[in-house]
């Protein structure tokens, strides 16, 4: 079960076995627990920050003690002629918002003008890891100063394991 | 002095002077220094936004140098030993040992002086204390002036300096990845410790053979601001496909650009862009030559030094 729960987590599994695992959980107190204790050990090691001790208890708590409003839904009796004001109102807003972006000073960021937003040309295309990746990243390492604060911490990624090592 | 002995004085007091106060910079020569001298054994989570992964470090030290051996925990058994400037990467799915040996120089230490040069590019302060795997640790935090670099947030033993847990972020403050260590043992390490577990004899054995060296006409039309050319390399990458290898680094991160005639290449080239957490991988085809620019920096700043390789016909 804790091996199905972990692969949830991590979106490792397809759609029917994801149903069967939700509903599990829907049953088995344990299974919840053990659901929690997963996603607060993923929060602690992302630097996320924990909420406090029974926090889905409290609002699960609170949400019960809500009382139902039971009142009827007001009609809409706004004339047409109100909203295409108000429509008008806000697009002479928005442009006036967009003026006031294009001529406000911008913020200081980097010297480069490449560096700040890349436009539609510019935006590279997505490819998965070359096959010699491993390669790459052994002969780019040692260069990189980065192992002199961490030591070989950073290889962890030079021999990662490639699908194209494996068919080697 | 010469004028420009001075210039060179001048711009790393001024830099110095900007935000870094002496104890900040004494904060990464203490890290640096345990890095370089520790023995240690521990184990350590690498994660980042699609992975996380478990390894194992021991670090030998003795008066003849160091050997330093990494083994990943998670899936097939794979590792790798650095003994001085040789690093052999052990696959024992492929029977297979890769060596990348130093010829030149060793391994990049960050000298005191390149530590305050670190000035011109980030603002160094330090950040919050925390406890991690059973130490007290003390924050240094590496903040880019613009966005052509990551930051980095790293936590380091006040008593012993060791590094407990590297963060790097990207502009938005947004964690790219990070390591940390979740048991680590300072000292204790024996040789027997650090030799590899695999018998490799029979193992195929891919030898880079990098030595100094240079492809006479490639260059970059514009250097990115604060990365400098570090090192020009000819060398061999896996099935002895010959290549070269430059890097630029602006003293923490480091981008490696790799050039590799078209001739005789059993597979297509699929130019665009990889990643894996903060490495970025840019590939492109320039003048019948494949053009592999790799590094720990954002994807804008990898894409725009390969987009500056270019190639002229020596005269």
């Amino acid at each position: 079960m804790n091996d199905r729960i972990s692969a949830l987590m991590d979106g490792e599994v397809d759609g029917k076995s994801a149903a069967q695992t939700i509903e599990a959980l829907a049953r088995d107190a344990e299974a919840v627990r053990t659901w929690r204790t997963y996603h607060l050990i993923g929060d602690a090691m992302r630097g996320g920050m924990l909420l406090s001790e029974r926090f889905t208890e409290r609002v699960a708590q609170r949400l019960a003690a809500e009382p139902t409003v039971l009142a009827p839904r007001r009609m809409r009796t706004e004339s047409p002629r109100l909203f295409t004001l108000s429509a008008l109102a806000a697009s002479v807003a928005a442009v006036a918002f967009v003026g006031w972006m294009a001529f406000a000073p911008q913020p200081q960021l980097a010297p480069a003008p490449m560096a700040q937003v890349q436009n539609a040309a510019d935006k590279p295309v997505l490819v998965p890891l070359p096959s010699a990746a491993n390669d790459y990243l052994l002969a780019h390492q040692g260069f990189s100063p980065r192992v002199s604060l961490q030591g070989m911490a950073p290889y962890v990624l030079t021999i990662a394991e490639h699908p194209a090592e494996a068919r080697k | 002095m010469s004028l420009r002995a001075y210039a060179v004085a001048l711009a790393l007091v001024s830099g110095a002077a900007q935000a870094q106060a002496p104890e900040t910079l004494s904060w990464l020569r203490k890290i640096n220094d345990a890095t370089q001298k520790l023995s240690y054994s521990g184990t350590f989570v690498y994660q980042n936004s699609s992975r996380s992964e478990t390894s194992r470090i021991t670090r030998y030290v003795d008066a003849r140098g160091d050997i330093e051996k990494l083994e990943v925990m998670d899936g097939v058994p794979r590792e790798i030993v650095r003994e001085k400037d040789t690093v052999r990467c052990y696959l024992p799915g492929a029977r297979l040992v890769k060596v990348d040996r130093r010829t030149e120089r060793g391994f990049p230490a960050l000298l005191p002086e390149r530590i305050s040069a670190l000035a011109r590019n980030y603002d160094i302060t330090l950040g919050e204390s925390r406890r991690i795997a059973g130490y007290d640790c003390r924050a240094v935090v590496l903040t880019p002036k613009d966005n052509l670099r990551y930051g980095y947030r790293l936590y380091a033993d006040t008593a012993s300096g060791m590094l407990l847990r590297a963060v790097t972020v990207d502009a938005n403050g947004e964690q790219v990845e990070q390591f940390m260590f979740t048991q680590l043992a300072i000292g204790g390490v024996t040789r027997d410790m650090v030799r590899t577990r695999h018998a490799s004899r029979n193992w195929r054995v891919e030898d880079a053979e990098a030595a100094p060296g240079r492809l006479p006409g490639w260059g970059l039309s514009s250097e990115l601001p604060g990365f400098h050319k570090v090192v020009e390399l000819k060398r061999r990458l896996s099935d002895s496909r010959p290549a070269a290898q430059v890097v630029y680094s602006d003293g923490l991160a480091a981008v490696s650009v790799f050039i590799e005639s078209m001739e005789g290449r059993p597979e297509p080239v699929r130019t665009g862009l990889a990643s894996m957490g903060a490495i970025h991988i840019y590939t492109r085809e320039v003048a019948n030559h494949v053009i592999t620019v790799v590094g720990e920096a954002p994807a804008a700043s990898v894409q725009r030094i390969a987009n500056a390789v270019e190639y002229r016909r020596p005269q």
